[in-house]
């Protein structure tokens, strides 16, 4: 989840990975607020801690019971392994655009639009994700203060992306102010879910643990993989970042450390309250109806479930904002690349946002609200960052046996081991992802294939030449110098 | 060339001192991505610190070297080191490896035959030296641009005393070698009608050896 993307500069810089001034703007670039550690942190967090939380964990209960808990645990872990690549790439390469761009630096031009193609439709699969949560939540919310809501969720949901899509296409504003508040807004809402919920929380519910058998863990796994990525967002805010080799990595690895210990600290509550049967029925209002039971009722506010369920339908809303603007990038960076129709990598003269990347993102998340059902969207999502991952573990280190004199201010602890165990455990995740979701992968990465195969034909995308230089090991030559 | 404006560059810039900093700092403004190839362990982090440019450790001039800056997927080297033969052999290598485009820095008068081997060259100290001339000198005579060979485009503001003050050009005889190429508004290319006030400015294209006797005609 590419979560608010111009935090600091609230103009068309948002939408400049990675080019000059603006063309239509008589500014230039402003001058960037900078951010500190905490800040750049709280992008992390912020864009990890959105609907997956709230959205996921009653179906992942349902998968695997109160092992959920070990399956939020060892995601953490497994996060961990890729996100100190990133952290090495992102301090190493300074390039707005996160792991697309590191991907183009390292690989021919194929594996960097299957990088570009797949993380394209991870954000708008989330994006479908995070509307259908929204939708549940709002009405739960509704629900809460006793109005029924008319209408199927869906329409709240298509609602939803129409509404941000609309903002983000027609003005780069929508794309970010104090997001370091909303941020803390949405951590505190879930402190005060733990901080109520650890005194009514009964560790009994965890025995047994496995009540669905120990494997079941691994794709409740795969599920939840989603809630744990944005990380990768702090990346691509790298020019506002103070002092950026130094807190970039830093910033990366302590925001996963700080979400695996709030998922961890919620999820416990939830079960240890509600139990898993409870959860497991619940679905996507999970948490907020674990709240019901034991939060006290708050002044003005109402009931504890209602201050959830506010922080469900608040989450759910920042995220889905944060993927419309992450999925446009991705089609904007490949756009500009000449990976995608050059149309992708243009500004509106008018709007100054990326409207046709905008759009052509807005369109396939309508379709997948419409068609793909929540447990699926969830699954296509985590399977699609699970891919994107093994690409950006594998970049690294090809990057170091190709580039060994590259200036590397932060490197990954215990080289290879970190990032191959970081391979082999999105492959074991994607494993355990049911066979209809991979064969919707496949079909995503077949269309895919093809549109690259149309853009060759027409010379968009550069040839791919036989590398000169075939000594010591061969550099795919990408896009062709010369074109 | 592609077109310039949906095409991002990625340059090579071998040799991050001074020069070659400030380069791959104006590049990086315009959006291009930017590899810098420095041999000097102090300089490193000066250049890293910066977050401007992948940072690759090495004498750029050894082709081991170069080749892990991907001169192949480049569309630009640029050589910008202190010294001249390590900037040819960088350029030779380049071309060598890839199609891309070679800026080589200069640091005395150029070999003539350079520009059989390179696309461009860059000559800092010549550069330097009408920026020292236009501050020492900066009475009414700017150099607008070095255009590399023997001629200058000058701007020239007329003085109130001037040979020239206040006559049509074709009333002039300006020195062969000189010419007046836009009029004091900026708006017209010089004529024969042009009328040459005091006071006002003009772009002038001028050869060096009859430098002297213009700023004469119009500066008195």
């Amino acid at each position: 989840m590419w979560y608010m993307c111009s935090h600091a500069t609230p103009d068309q810089s948002a939408w400049r990975p990675n080019e000059g001034p603006p063309v239509s703007h008589s500014g230039g670039r402003e001058p960037a607020v900078s951010l500190g550690l905490l800040d750049a942190t709280m992008v992390g967090i912020g864009a990890m801690i959105g609907a997956g939380i709230f959205v996921l964990t009653g179906l992942a209960v349902d998968i695997s019971g109160p092992a959920a808990i070990i399956a939020f645990a060892l995601n953490g872990g497994v996060t961990t392994f890729t996100a100190l690549s990133y952290a090495e790439l992102a301090a190493a390469i300074p390039r707005n655009g996160g792991g697309y761009a590191y991907v183009r630096e390292v690989f021919s031009a194929p594996v960097a639009f299957v990088m570009g193609w797949t993380r394209w439709f991870t954000y708008m699969i989330a994006g479908s994700l995070y509307a259908l949560g929204f939708a549940s939540n709002f009405v739960e919310f509704g629900h809460i203060y006793g109005y029924a809501l008319p209408g199927p969720p869906v329409l709240y949901a298509l609602g939803a992306v129409v509404t941000l899509v609309a903002l983000n296409a027609l003005s780069t504003e929508a794309s970010g102010r104090g997001e370091t508040a909303i941020t803390l807004l949405k951590i505190a809402i879930l402190g005060v879910f733990v901080a109520f919920g650890l005194t009514a929380a009964d560790a009994g519910e965890f025995d047994p643990l496995f009540t669905e058998g120990p494997l079941s863990v691994l794709p409740a796994m795969g599920l939840t993989f989603i809630a744990f990525q944005g990380y990768d967002l702090i990346a691509t805010v790298t020019e506002e970042v103070e002092n950026p080799q130094v807190n970039i990595p830093r910033a990366i690895l302590l925001s996963v450390a700080v979400t695996v210990v709030v998922y961890l600290l919620v999820v416990f509550v939830a079960i240890g309250t509600l139990g898993a049967d409870g959860l497991a029925g619940a679905g996507e209002t999970a948490i907020a109806q674990a709240a019901e039971g034991f939060m006290p009722t708050f002044p003005i506010l109402g009931t504890g479930a209602a201050l959830i369920a506010f922080g469900a339908v608040f989450s759910t809303v920042s995220a889905l904002n944060a993927v419309v603007i992450g999925s446009s990038r991705v089609a904007f960076a490949m756009g500009r690349e000449r990976q995608l129709p050059a149309r992708l990598g243009r500004f509106h003269h008018r709007y100054g946002t990326p409207l046709v990347a905008i759009l052509a993102s807005a369109v396939v998340m309508l379709v997948a609200v419409l068609v793909v059902p929540i447990r699926i969207v969830g699954n296509l999502a985590s399977l699609f960052s699970l891919l994107g991952f093994i690409i950006v573990n594998y970049a690294l280190i090809r990057l170091r046996r190709r580039q060994p004199n590259l200036q590397r201010p932060f490197e990954v602890p215990l080289y290879p081991v970190t990032p191959v165990l970081g391979i082999v455990c999105n492959v074991l995740l994607g494993l355990f992802i049911d066979w209809f979701t991979w064969a919707l992968a496949i079909g995503w990465l077949v269309v895919g294939g093809g549109v690259y195969l149309l853009l060759s034909r027409r010379g968009d995308v550069g040839p791919v030449g036989p590398p000169e230089i075939q000594e010591p090991e061969p550099i795919e030559s990408t896009e062709g110098a010369n074109d | 060339m592609p077109d310039p404006v949906t095409h991002d560059l990625r340059v090579i810039v071998a040799g991050g001192g001074e020069l070659g900093l400030r380069t791959a700092e104006l590049l990086s403004d315009r959006g291009h991505d930017v590899v810098v190839v420095e041999t000097d362990p102090d300089r490193i982090p000066d250049v890293a610190d910066k977050y401007i440019a992948t940072v690759i450790e090495g004498d750029a001039s050894r082709p081991e070297i170069l080749r892990q800056a991907q001169p192949e997927r480049s569309d630009v080297v640029a050589a910008l080191t202190d010294d001249e033969a390590t900037n040819f052999a960088i350029c030779l290598a380049a071309q060598r490896m890839s199609d891309a485009r070679t800026v080589m820095r200069i640091n005395g008068t150029p070999d003539e035959l350079y520009e059989e081997f390179v696309d461009g060259l860059v000559f800092p100290e010549r550069l330097g030296a009408r920026a020292a001339t236009n501050e020492i000198a900066n009475g009414g005579v700017r150099t607008i641009e070095d255009i590399g060979g023997n001629v200058e485009i000058v701007e020239v503001e007329v003085a109130e005393s001037a040979p020239v003050a206040g006559k049509r050009l074709d009333e002039v005889r300006l020195p062969q070698g000189s010419l007046i190429i836009v009029d004091y508004q900026g708006n017209r290319i010089g004529g024969p009608d042009t009328v040459l006030e005091a006071g006002h400015r003009y772009v002038l294209g001028v050869e060096s050896d009859v430098a002297d006797e213009v700023m004469n005609l119009f500066r008195g």
